[in-house]
């Protein structure tokens, strides 16, 4: 990325912290929701949107996240239960994907669903780790010497971090073993191959993903000061698997946008409803209204909001600029393979 | 263009009359009115329609309008921390009234800092301490009290042998850990020859019941919901015990117990802390005028229960705004205090025989209970109210 760009996103994760604290604590909670879930879509976007597997156990990776954070922090380890939240969950997430070296497709995602079930129970059982059923009471995360307790200082943390996991997730991408990803999704033999070993691929989807799932379950756990295994079940992994599907695979701005959508649309149904006095009759329907806007989108933009903005952004321009874009327009240019070089070069 | 310019007015209009008037005291209240325990959000329904009955019968608290907000917590926790933070920070609400145990317990801490006067459904004791969160109230006997006093009349009946069953949650596994590890049973000179744990969600029980039938007990008590009730007593009549056998908490008694199951819930008794929707006490003439011009989502004593907790926050609200001197408090910091102080204050609450008169220095209202059982098809109260403590 170019240092201007850089510097341009780092005015705007910056403004965007700073005016975290502008807001009130309710317009705060709703910003780290959005950041917290989108950070953990990403974290799943990586594994499916772009290493092509299927997985339905990223609620549990959030509970193993949250879990770990929260009895590290607790024991006062600050910044660093974070850290170990999303190194805790990283290890799940590979044993998690043992099986997908064998499994495939649907198979693999059946594999995904029993350990979703199998660490659910666990949540449960293991009462010195988890606190049972009662679930685990977390104290504010301290970080220099002060309790973060605010939804504001929560807001402008969980963007920050945001920010860094987008960042981090794009430059591996460009990586050979992003690369690699994207090769293993496409087809396992053709990257066979082309010498890619597999299997080690898969294991830094695995590794990466979990990674960044368990930091998010480490916010999770740190915002709403409460572990329990209610909070970590399947319906928490479809959440995340409806993100994708509605902000799009294998788009970073995906996962921000899915997480946008599958958290406020039903905050917008309900003041919706109440505004026009049918609050109770909407609120009856908003699971419903929310499985029929996806069913929608996988009907009409299976690619998600990321591909339907880029379609309106293409459709406002060309209002705007109604003559054909010469050529030598940098979006082109980027699009054409240079001169003596591959396509990917140019990209 | 037309087209949208003549919406833009009825939107503007539906807005404004969606808000609070600036002289109106904000009252917030969520349930679950979608979500799996739907079936008692009369809790919830029934504050709202007394705090509305003020409104209409006495032009509010005090001379104070009553705007009542009503949302729904969906039963998901992050729901209702979104809700709780929308009422604090968003509606100024002097007074919350939540749902969940799980909630209550994420909340409570939170709940100090704002200092804001908090009810919660549950009836959990962890989050009953008025030394450490002065701020929070629930509304009855904790689950712990309830098992003892179901048990106690169990004993005083004859029962020497006693099982419980609950379910893999919290609110099920916790209050039986919290009475086993007391002691309390034994105290009682009962013995507790099993426990069983069994799935939530769990449809069939027949196992499990035929556990109990080869244990033999002279009572076993339940600490579930209405629909987990259902399925025990229902795979109970299929192994040939009788239901009389069991005995169920406050969320036991529902008219679709003895509808659903017929017969085979006649003699099951249920733990009752409030009068029955329908009960000849002087609040049911408030109900029935109420009912009169408006609709009544549910019938039933969770809705009793919501209607004694309106009448808790109103008397609170209605001393306090009495106390500085006719008007509310300008600033809600000190309003909500002030609602806190008059909430410990109150002595003998009169809920128009929902519940004995009571107080709520112990942050918990109520303490007293009475066994109810099915009659007929009905549940008939069956002895008198008993004190937990």
């Amino acid at each position: 990325m170019p240092a201007r760009r850089r510097l341009a996103l780092l005015a705007v994760v910056v403004l965007a912290a700073a005016g975290s604290f502008a807001l009130g604590r309710f317009g705060a909670y709703l910003v780290h929701s959005v950041a917290i879930a989108a950070i953990a879509a990403m974290g799943l976007n990586l594994l499916t949107g772009f290493a092509g597997q299927i997985s339905f156990a990223s609620g549990a990776l959030i509970g193993i996240g949250a879990y770990t954070a929260g009895n590290l922090g607790n024991a006062g380890w600050g910044l660093g239960a974070i850290l170990a939240a999303g190194v805790a969950a990283a290890v799940a997430s590979v044993v998690i994907g043992l099986p997908a070296l064998r499994l495939r497709g649907l198979y693999y995602a059946i594999a995904t669903l029993a350990a979703q079930f199998v660490l659910e129970y666990l949540f449960k059982i293991v009462e010195p780790l988890t606190k049972g059923i009662s679930g685990m009471n977390i104290a504010p995360l301290v970080l220099l010497g002060r309790p973060v307790a605010s939804d504001q200082a929560w807001a402008a943390i969980s963007i920050a971090i945001l920010a860094l996991t987008w960042l981090g997730l794009a430059r591996l991408m460009r990586t050979n073993v992003g690369r690699a990803f994207l090769v293993v999704r496409e087809n396992e033999l053709v990257a066979k191959g082309m010498g890619i070993d597999v299997v080690r691929v898969k294991l830094w989807a695995f590794l990466a993903s979990g990674f960044v799932i368990g930091v998010s379950g480490a916010l999770v756990g740190f915002t709403t000061r409460l572990a329990s295994p209610e909070g970590f079940g399947l319906s928490l992994s479809i959440d995340q698997v409806a993100m994708l599907i509605v902000g799009g695979q294998g788009v970073w701005a995906g996962s921000l946008l899915g997480a946008g959508f599958v958290v406020l649309i039903p905050e917008a149904i309900q003041r919706l409803g109440e505004a026009l006095h049918v609050a109770n009759l909407l609120s009856a329907m908003r699971e419903m209204s929310f499985g029929l806007l996806i069913v929608l989108f996988l009907l009409f933009e299976p690619r998600g909001l990321a591909a339907l903005l880029r379609r309106l952004a293409r459709g406002v321009s060309r209002i705007a600029l109604p003559h054909p874009v010469p050529d030598s327009s940098p979006v082109v240019a980027a699009r054409t393979p240079a001169p003596g070089g591959t396509r990917e070069k140019a990209l | 263009m037309k087209r949208h310019s003549s919406r833009v007015p009825a939107i503007l209009a539906a807005l404004a009359f969606a808000l609070p008037a600036a002289a109106d005291v904000n009252v917030c209240v969520w349930g679950t009115i979608t979500g799996p325990d739907a079936g008692v959000n009369g809790m919830s329904y029934g504050t709202v329609d007394y705090l509305n009955y003020l409104n209409q019968t006495q032009g509010g608290i005090a001379g104070q309008k009553i705007h009542v907000i009503l949302l729904d917590g969906r039963y998901k926790l992050d729901e209702e921390l979104k809700i709780y933070r929308r009422c604090v920070d968003q509606e100024n609400a002097v007074v919350v009234k939540g749902w969940s145990t799980g909630s209550a317990k994420a909340l409570r801490e939170q709940v100090q800092q704002d200092a804001v006067p908090f009810i919660s459904e549950t009836f959990s004791s962890e989050v009953l301490d008025p030394a450490k969160y002065p701020y929070l109230f629930i509304q009855g006997a904790t689950y712990e009290q309830q098992m003892l006093i179901g048990l106690r009349a169990a004993k005083a009946a004859g029962a020497k042998k006693v099982m419980l069953m609950h379910g893999d949650v919290e609110y099920g596994r916790a209050p039986v850990t919290v009475v086993r590890k007391s002691g309390a049973i034994e105290k009682m000179g009962l013995e507790l020859v099993d426990t069983i744990e069994f799935r939530y969600d769990a449809q069939d029980l027949t196992a499990q019941l035929l556990r109990v039938k080869a244990k033999n007990p002279d009572v076993v008590y339940i600490q579930a919901s209405t629909p987990q009730a259902l399925v025990i007593l229902r795979d109970a009549a299929k192994v040939g015990l009788p239901a009389k056998l069991f005995i169920g908490n406050m969320y036991n008694i529902h008219p679709s117990i003895p509808e659903q199951l017929g017969a085979a819930a006649e003699g099951f008794r249920a733990i009752q802390l409030y009068a029955n929707y329908g009960d000849d006490v002087p609040a049911m003439k408030e109900i029935a005028a109420y009912k009169a011009k408006n609709q009544v989502e549910k019938e039933d004593l969770y809705f009793m229960k919501g209607w004694f907790g309106g009448k808790f926050i109103a008397a609170a609200i209605g001393n306090a705004i009495k106390k500085s001197g006719g008007k509310p408090p300008a600033d809600i910091k000190a309003f909500r205090k002030a609602v806190r102080d008059e909430m410990v204050a109150l002595k003998n609450l009169d809920s128009g025989g929902i519940a004995p008169p009571c107080s709520f220095a112990n942050h918990q209202g109520p303490t007293q209970a009475r066994m109810a059982e099915i009659k007929g098809g009905k549940y008939v109260a069956v002895g008198s109210w008993v004190d937990a403590q």
